[in-house]
């Protein structure tokens, strides 16, 4: 069942380089029919949003379904219009909630990055770990989030167990499927010049697997945000999930809906310095045939 | 590598040139099959390749001349027979040989510079007689080229770059395969009068693979034929053209119609059969 995740992330390589290749017939055609992409989207966002707040007002939706605009932007503001050490403010949540996503995102994605690579390596290894990638991949593995609560308890433990577990799968394909694409020219290349295993690793296949490992990252950053917050609806001290479920509790939906904004702010903000960085570091993509 | 050169030395006629300097390539009755044995690629190869000769392989699509480079840069390894480089059996790659692949084959994430300087990196890292790599990319022309990336560069510049690799840790064998295959015409001749110069600045023994009959002519001291899949060679032939070449005179020498004139018919009568 990892099938997916390699043409997910394969399919995400080639939306990139569709996209850089596109970018000169769109800027075409913007010269030839004035269409302004910015406008379009604020037009649709004060269609959604006027939409949105008239339906809750006319069609007497109660605000326990769904919430005017206004309440979500007052709760939001509510949270964000505080000092970030107060309790009740989102700062401190989200620093928490952020935190451990980072830490399981390190811990996990390393881990998967040293498997890839090692399986990438070697067909023994792949041979024997292959089998439980699948397995472990195959299953829903937020279902296995309660027992991991057994084990590490309610504090950071298994917020950053369960988001390294979610984050350490697309990083062990991407780099495995990657690690195992490379030219076989610049293989020979690397063997006509006597070079090492570990200098071939080093200077061949792991840059030119990098852009599969970057597509693989940018779906671990969001999975591991999104162990974290399943964790945290498990019984935390902190964190946004906790936010979420407090709202719930009093059935605050603007409340919920808030720290949704939030979350799915931040999730844009880490997808574009995952972009960022792979457009730093894969510098020569651009340039490629 | 299994190297069973259990089969008994050939008693086939040695190359013409063979007496005349010491082979530094020796190449006796060379067997390599695929697939299990059911696709011979190589059947029997003899072949003497003088120090500091010019030798260039031409041969049918599939006749086996990519692998008979793969098995000198000691890429591939063989069934039977008998491959020396100096002498010495050739068991995988050598610091003596350096490979011009097909395109330029630069690693895209690396500069210029860094790419002709990868072979002193890598492998046991430098050793004396290499050469410098700054004064390489001079007489390569890519002088001012060394801090920019290979996509930032043409085609015939790219595999410039590949050729300056092949000769910083200053082998005494260049291997080429179709090393120009990918460029144009004219910059095709360009690279031919470049190599020719490169060539006769630094002595080397070179075996050049290519599918034009004009560029082996122009660059060789000795065509070698190939025969269709198996591959054995087909003929010798030598190119008595005075040195150095250019792409204007060699045309109008008296011996260029007559050796086009064998060589397409040693091609084309192979294709018929």
């Amino acid at each position: 069942m990892s099938k997916p995740d390699i043409t997910l992330a394969v399919a995400d390589a080639a939306v990139t380089d569709a996209s850089v290749e596109s970018t000169p017939s769109t800027a075409h055609r913007r010269s030839k029919e004035p269409v302004n992409g910015t406008l379009i989207a604020a037009v649709g966002l004060v269609v959604l949003f006027g939409g949105w707040a008239l339906a809750v007002r006319y069609l007497n939706i109660p605000s326990y379904i769904l919430p005017s605009p206004t309440a979500v932007w007052k709760a939001l503001w509510s949270g964000l219009a505080v000092s970030p050490t107060d309790p009740l403010g989102y700062y401190l949540p989200l620093w928490g909630t952020l935190k451990n996503a980072a830490i399981g995102l390190a811990a996990g994605g390393g881990l998967g990055l040293v498997l890839g690579s090692l399986m990438a390596e070697s067909r023994t290894i792949e041979k024997l770990l292959m089998p439980y990638a699948f397995a472990l991949q195959s299953l829903p593995k937020v279902a296995i989030a309660p027992l991991v609560v057994i084990w590490f308890g309610f504090g950071d433990g298994s917020k950053i167990a369960i988001a390294g577990l979610l984050a350490f799968f697309p990083i062990l394909i991407n780099s495995f499927t990657g690690l195992r694409a490379v030219e076989p020219e610049k293989i020979d290349l690397m063997r006509s010049l006597s070079a090492s295993r570990l200098e071939t690793y080093r200077i061949v296949k792991l840059p030119s697997a990098a852009p599969y490992i970057f597509a693989g990252l940018d779906m671990a950053v969001v999975y591991a945000l999104l162990g974290t917050i399943v964790a945290e609806f498990l019984g935390a001290q902190q964190g946004m999930g906790v936010v979420i479920t407090q709202a719930q509790a009093v059935t605050d939906v603007a409340g919920v809906f808030a720290a949704l904004v939030i979350l799915g702010a931040f999730g844009i903000l880490l997808h574009g310095i995952v972009r960022g960085l792979e457009q730093r570091i894969v510098h020569w993509g651009r340039g490629r045939k | 590598m299994a190297l069973n050169a259990t089969q008994t030395a050939p008693t086939l006629t040695p190359a013409p040139r063979a007496g005349q300097r010491p082979a530094l390539i020796q190449i006796r009755n060379l067997k390599k099959s695929f697939a299990g044995g059911r696709v011979q690629a190589l059947s029997g190869i003899h072949l003497d390749i003088a120090d500091g000769e010019f030798v260039c392989v031409v041969g049918p699509s599939g006749c086996g001349k990519s692998t008979l480079l793969r098995i000198l840069a000691g890429l591939d390894d063989y069934d039977s027979g008998q491959v020396t480089l100096g002498g010495t059996p050739v068991t995988g790659p050598s610091r003596d040989v350096g490979v011009v692949f097909q395109q330029a084959n630069l690693l895209p994430w690396l500069t210029v510079r860094e790419n002709v300087a990868l072979p002193l990196r890598v492998g046991g890292g430098r050793r004396e007689g290499a050469d410098d790599v700054d004064r390489l990319l001079d007489v390569a022309g890519l002088k001012d080229f060394g801090g920019r990336y290979p996509y930032e560069l043409s085609g015939g510049m790219q595999q410039r770059a590949g050729i300056c690799r092949a000769l910083v840790r200053n082998p005494r064998i260049l291997l080429m395969d179709e090393p120009f295959g990918a460029l144009d015409a004219l910059t095709r001749e360009r690279m031919n009068l470049e190599l020719q110069r490169i060539w006769q600045a630094t002595g080397k023994t070179v075996l050049l693979i290519t599918h034009s009959i004009s560029e082996a002519i122009f660059l060789a001291d000795r065509v070698i034929v190939m025969s269709a899949r198996p591959g054995r060679v087909l003929r010798d032939l030598a190119v008595n053209i005075p040195r150095p070449r250019s792409n204007d005179t060699i045309i109008s020498h008296p011996d260029y119609p007559a050796l086009a004139k064998d060589i397409r018919g040693l091609l084309t009568g192979q294709g018929e059969e």
